[in-house]
C-alpha cells in the first residue's frame, strides 16, 4: 500500500514537474544582459523642442505593429563571416550596420558612412607605379549603439582587428596592409595592391561593424558576445532568442534615420519543414517565406490567397558543370575525353536548359551560359548557346568518339586524349540537400547525353563531403570527380574574386584544373578601380571562357520569397539578403 | 539488490567506454568533415584552415583527439600557433570531468546547447510517453480480455494502420485537418496551431500560458503516440491472453476471486512485466527525442540538435548527445532488470 501511494505521489509529481517545464521552457532569455536602449547625448536637447508638439503625448497609442518572417535553421551567429546557414547575414541586417552596402539594382550607397570613397571624390588615391592604393572612409556622427555609445573609426578598426586576430578570412584580408585610425570618425585603409572591391571591405553581406566597447576582445571574434547578444546600432534591437524556436526583435528607438523602422516588432520562427511554411502563409500566420521552393511560389503568385511573390531583379546562383579534366585523382594525366574542349561543348549542346528550367524548376531560372551575366557586365555580347543533339554527335564524331560496336555507348576512334577502344563513361554527381529538382535535372542531362552515346553513372553527395577537405574525403578539393554540378555565385558588385577563385592557374578553388595564361592576364587586368579597363578585362576573359568551357554555366535559380499581401516595401536582392531594407518596410491591415 | 546494483554500475563503466571508442571512431572516420563549411563559400586559406584545425584539435591524430576528448588536455603542453614549440596547457578538461567540448559551429560549449533542447525534448516525450500508456494499455487488456469481440478486431486493425503509417505523413495530414481546416468556432482561428511551443507574441496569464502550451502539444503528441500506441497495445493484449490463460489465474477465479481482482491483480502484473523492457528500450528517447515530430511541428529539442551536428559534422554535439544517449540505454536496462525483481518473484538477483 505504502508502495501504491509512492508511485502514485512518483506520477502526479512527474507530471507537475513536466507541466512547470512546460510553463516555462520557453521563457524568454535576455539578449542584450544589462543593455537596456539610452537615449543617446547628442539627442538629449529634443527636451527644448517647441510646445507644439507637446500634444502628440495624448493622441492615442498607435496599435503595435508585429512581422513574422519563416527561416528553416538556427542561425549560427550575428556574423557574416561566422556562417553557416546562409541566415545569419539575413538577420544581422536588422541589428548592425556596414560602412556601406549595395542595392538590388548593383547601386552602392553608404551606411555608416558620409559617402563612398571613389578616385573622383578623393576618398580613394592611386599609386599608379606601384600599383597600390589608399582608402579614406568618412564616417557619420549621428550613429549611435542602443547603450547610447557613439559609433567611431575605433569600432572600425577594433572590428578589422578582431576579425584578423581571429584567423578569420574573406577576400579583402588577402589585399589589405592596414587599416588605420586617422580620427574619430575618419578610418584608413592601405591595400597592398589595386583592389576594386574596396567598397564593400567592410559592408555588404558579410560585414558588419561590432562596438569596441561592447564586445568581450579577450574571447575572440568567434566567441564573443556580440554574435549572439549583439548591441544594435541597426533598426532592430534583439529582444530574445529561443534556440532553434524564435527571435524577436523591437524597434531601436535610437535608429539613425528616425522614424524609420516601420514596423514594431519583427518575430523570425525557425521553422524547418516547407510545406508547413507555406501553411503558416496561407493562414495568415506569418508574412515573409524566406527562399520558398518552385511549388511554394507557384501558390503565392495565385491571387486572392493572401499572399504575393517577389523576385530580384538580377540573379546570381548559377547552376553549373565542372568537368574534371584530369583523370580523377591524377592531376598528371588529361581525362580521355573532358579534356578535349569538343566534348565539353557536345556536352553543352546537348542539354536543354529551357525543358529543365520550365518542366523542373517550374519557370524559377533564367538560363546562363557566362559567368560575366550580370549588369554592368551582359553587354560582353557572348551569344547564347543552341540546344542542338544532333550537332553535338557530330561534334563528338569529329573528336574521334562514335560507337563501334553498336552497344549505343561511343568508344574512342580515333581521339586525341585516350587509348583507342576507351568508353565514353564517367560519373556525374550533384550535391544532396538541394533536393529533387536537382535530382531530376541530373537525370534529364543524363538521359539526353545517353541518347548520343555518352554514359554516366550518377551519384549524388552530401555537401559535408563534396566540399570537405582532402584528408576527410572531400571530392572537390581533391579532385576526386569526374563531372560535378552545383550552384554558385558572386556577392555584391564585383566579381574578380570568384573569377579567380574558379579560373586561374595559381587557385586551389579551381577544381577542373584548367590552366590558360591569357586568362590569368584578364584576370589580373580586372583588378582595376577603372571601370572602362574592367569591363575590357571582363569581356576578354569572357571570350575565353566561352572559347574554352572549363565550366558549362545551364542557367540561374531566382532570389525570391513569399509575403503576406500585408507587407510593404520588401525588395529582394541578389548583393544582400533580403532584410537588407527593413528600415523601410510597412504593414498594411 | 544492492550489490547487484552496484556491479552492474561498475560493468558499465568499461562498456560505455568501448561504446565511446567505437562511436569516436565511427563519427571522426564518416566521410566528410566539419572544415567543408569553409571550402564552398568561404574559400579560406590553408594556413587560416590549419590555424582552424589547430583550435578544434582536428590536427592531431584520432587517438590524441580521443584521448583529449575523454580527460581533457590541461595536463599537456599544447602548441597554439603551429610553430610546433609549445605554448602552454590546453583548456579542456575531457568529458570526464563534465566538459564535452564547443560546437564548432556556433563556439558555444556543448552542454549550454543540450541544456537549452533538453528540457523541451523531455517535456514533450515525457507527454507522449504518458499517453501512450494512459491509451495502449486499457486497450491492451480490453482486445485480450475481449478477444475477437468488435473492440478486438477495430483495435486490432486500427494498431496495424498505426504500424503501418508513416509518421511524417501523417504529422502534415495532422497539420492540414487541425490547423489548416478546422476552425475554432467562438474564435474563428485554426482549431490547433501548427507548430512551435507557444504562442509567440501573445501576451497570456499563467493559465492561459498552461492551455496555450498545451494546445502546441497535442498535435507532435498525437503523431509519436499514435505508433507506440500501436505497438505496445498490441503487445500487450499478446502477453495478457498468454498470462490469462495460465493456471494460477485459472486458480484464481477457482477460489471465488472477483474477475477485476483476477485481471488487474494476477493477470495485468505478470503481463505487463515483458512491457518493462520494451519501456526500457524506449525511455532513451526522452533524451534523444523525436527527430520527425521536433521537425515538422518546428520543436527546438534534440533530435534537431542531432540532426544539424550530424548533416554539419560537429562532431563535439553529436559525440556528447552519443555517450549521454548511450549511457541511458545502460541506465534505462538497469532499471528494467531491478524492475523484474521487483515484479517477478521469482526472478533473484544476487
Amino acid at each position: 500500500m505504502n508502495y501504491r501511494k509512492s508511485l502514485k505521489v512518483l506520477v502526479f509529481g512527474l507530471i507537475a514537474l513536466m507541466l512547470v517545464i512546460g510553463a516555462t521552457n520557453c521563457a524568454p532569455k535576455p539578449a542584450e544582459e544589462g543593455v537596456a536602449p539610452e537615449e543617446p547625448a547628442a539627442e538629449e536637447p529634443a527636451a527644448e523642442e517647441p510646445a507644439a508638439e507637446e500634444p502628440a503625448a495624448e493622441e492615442p497609442m498607435a496599435e503595435k505593429t508585429s512581422i513574422t518572417i519563416l527561416i528553416p535553421d538556427n542561425p549560427v551567429a550575428f556574423n557574416g563571416i561566422n556562417t553557416d546557414t546562409g541566415y545569419e547575414q539575413a538577420l544581422g541586417e536588422l541589428v548592425m550596420l556596414s560602412l556601406a552596402e549595395v542595392d538590388p539594382n548593383g547601386n552602392l550607397y553608404p551606411e555608416l558612412a558620409v559617402e563612398i570613397p571613389t578616385v573622383e571624390n578623393g576618398g580613394v588615391v592611386l599609386d599608379e607605379d606601384a600599383w597600390t592604393m589608399t582608402a579614406t572612409w568618412k564616417l557619420r556622427e549621428d550613429v549611435f549603439w542602443a547603450d547610447g555609445e557613439q559609433v567611431t573609426a575605433d569600432d572600425v578598426v577594433f572590428t578589422w582587428d578582431a576579425m584578423v586576430d581571429a584567423g578569420a578570412w574573406y577576400a579583402p584580408m588577402d589585399y589589405t596592409d592596414s587599416v588605420e585610425k586617422v580620427d574619430d570618425f575618419t578610418v584608413l585603409v592601405t591595400f597592398n595592391t589595386v583592389f576594386p572591391a574596396y567598397t564593400l571591405q567592410f559592408g555588404g553581406e558579410d560585414v558588419f561593424i561590432y562596438p569596441e566597447h561592447y564586445c568581450d576582445a579577450e574571447a575572440g571574434f568567434y566567441e564573443w558576445n556580440c554574435d549572439d547578444q549583439p548591441l544594435s546600432s541597426g533598426p532592430y534591437i534583439l529582444e530574445e532568442w529561443v534556440a532553434d524556436d524564435h527571435l524577436t526583435f523591437v524597434r531601436n528607438p535610437n535608429y539613425y534615420e528616425s522614424p524609420k523602422p516601420y514596423i514594431d516588432e519583427v518575430i523570425v520562427r525557425i521553422v524547418p519543414e516547407e510545406p508547413v511554411k507555406q501553411q503558416l502563409m496561407l493562414e495568415g500566420d506569418a508574412d515573409l517565406h524566406y527562399w520558398p521552393a518552385e511549388p511554394a511560389s507557384n501558390v503565392y503568385k495565385e491571387e486572392g490567397n493572401g499572399t504575393k511573390w517577389v523576385k530580384s531583379p538580377s540573379e546570381r546562383w548559377v547552376m553549373r558543370l565542372i568537368p574534371n579534366l584530369y583523370v580523377k585523382g591524377d592531376r598528371e594525366t588529361p581525362h580521355p575525353f573532358l579534356s578535349d574542349v569538343r566534348v565539353r561543348r557536345a556536352l553543352r549542346m546537348s542539354i536543354d536548359v529551357d525543358t529543365i528550367i520550365n518542366d523542373i524548376f517550374l519557370g524559377y531560372g533564367v538560363p546562363v551560359w557566362n559567368d560575366f551575366f550580370r549588369p554592368p557586365f551582359n553587354g560582353c555580347d557572348i551569344p547564347r548557346p543552341e540546344y542542338d543533339l544532333e550537332g553535338a554527335a557530330a561534334l563528338l564524331e569529329e573528336a574521334g568518339w562514335t560507337d563501334s560496336d553498336g552497344d549505343g555507348i561511343r568508344e574512342c576512334n580515333g581521339c586525341e586524349t585516350a587509348d583507342a577502344g576507351t568508353v565514353m563513361t564517367m560519373e556525374y554527381a550533384i550535391y544532396a540537400e538541394y533536393g529533387e529538382s536537382l535530382e531530376l535535372a541530373q537525370q534529364l542531362i543524363a538521359e539526353s547525353w545517353k541518347s548520343i552515346g555518352i554514359d554516366t553513372e550518377l551519384q549524388i553527395i552530401e555537401g559535408a563531403i563534396m566540399w570537405a577537405e582532402a584528408e576527410d574525403g572531400g571530392t572537390e578539393i581533391a579532385g576526386l570527380f569526374e563531372l560535378d554540378m552545383w550552384d554558385d555565385g558572386y556577392p555584391g558588385t564585383d566579381p574578380s574574386d570568384q573569377i579567380w577563385t574558379f579560373y586561374s592557374s595559381g587557385s586551389d578553388w579551381n577544381y577542373g584544373h584548367w590552366v590558360n595564361e591569357d586568362m590569368d592576364t584578364y584576370i589580373d587586368e580586372m583588378y582595376t578601380v577603372y571601370e572602362e579597363d574592367y569591363l575590357w578585362a571582363a569581356c576578354e576573359a569572357a571570350a575565353i571562357l566561352e572559347e574554352e568551357l572549363p565550366q558549362i554555366l545551364l542557367f540561374s535559380t531566382l532570389e525570391m520569397h513569399g509575403l503576406s499581401d500585408r507587407l510593404e516595401g520588401v525588395l529582394p536582392s541578389v548583393n544582400d539578403p533580403v532584410t537588407w531594407n527593413i528600415a523601410d518596410w510597412t504593414v498594411t491591415e | 539488490m544492492g550489490t547487484y546494483i552496484v556491479r552492474r554500475l561498475l560493468q558499465a563503466i568499461p562498456m560505455l567506454l568501448l561504446v565511446s571508442i567505437v562511436l569516436f571512431a565511427l563519427v571522426n572516420i564518416a566521410p566528410g568533415g566539419p572544415m567543408s563549411a569553409y571550402s564552398r563559400t568561404n574559400r579560406m586559406p590553408e594556413e587560416k584552415k590549419e590555424a582552424i584545425r589547430r583550435k578544434f584539435g582536428l590536427d592531431k591524430p584520432l587517438p590524441v583527439q580521443y584521448i583529449v576528448w575523454l580527460v581533457g588536455n590541461d595536463w599537456i603542453q599544447i602548441d597554439e600557433d603551429g610553430d610546433n614549440i609549445p605554448d602552454g596547457y590546453g583548456t579542456r578538461k575531457g568529458i570526464l570531468r563534465g566538459d564535452f567540448g564547443f560546437s564548432y559551429k556556433t563556439r558555444e560549449p556543448v552542454l549550454e546547447l543540450i541544456a537549452d533542447r533538453l528540457p523541451n525534448t523531455v517535456y514533450l516525450m515525457f507527454f507522449t510517453l504518458l499517453f501512450t500508456g494512459i491509451v495502449a494499455i486499457p486497450i491492451g487488456i480490453i482486445s485480450a480480455i475481449k478477444q475477437y469481440s468488435g473492440f478486438d478486431i477495430t483495435a486490432t486493425t486500427l494498431s496495424f494502420m498505426g504500424q503501418a503509417i508513416p509518421e511524417f505523413w501523417l504529422g502534415l495530414l495532422l497539420i492540414l485537418v487541425f490547423y489548416a481546416t478546422l476552425n475554432n468556432p467562438f474564435t474563428g482561428e485554426a482549431l490547433l496551431p501548427s507548430g512551435g511551443m507557444s504562442t509567440l507574441g501573445a501576451e497570456f496569464s499563467f493559465w492561459e500560458s498552461i492551455w496555450d502550451r498545451a494546445k502546441h502539444l497535442i498535435l507532435p503528441v498525437l503523431m509519436g503516440l499514435v505508433g507506440w500506441v500501436a505497438w505496445y497495445s498490441r503487445f500487450l493484449r499478446s502477453s495478457m491472453l498468454e498470462v490469462i490463460n495460465q493456471d494460477y489465474i485459472r486458480t484464481a477465479r477457482a477460489k471465488g476471486q472477483i474477475e477485476r481482482k483476477v485481471l488487474y491483480k494476477h493477470a495485468l502484473k505478470n503481463a505487463l512485466i515483458p512491457l518493462v523492457t520494451m519501456f526500457a528500450l524506449d525511455f532513451p528517447y526522452i533524451f534523444t527525442g523525436s527527430l520527425y515530430a521536433e521537425l515538422l511541428f518546428s520543436w527546438p529539442g534534440m533530435g534537431r540538435l542531432f540532426y544539424t551536428a550530424a548533416t554539419g559534422r560537429d562532431y563535439p554535439i553529436l559525440m556528447a548527445i552519443l555517450i549521454i544517449g548511450s549511457g541511458i540505454v545502460v541506465l534505462s536496462n538497469l532499471m528494467a532488470d531491478i524492475a523484474y525483481a521487483y515484479l517477478d518473484p521469482r526472478v533473484r538477483y544476487s
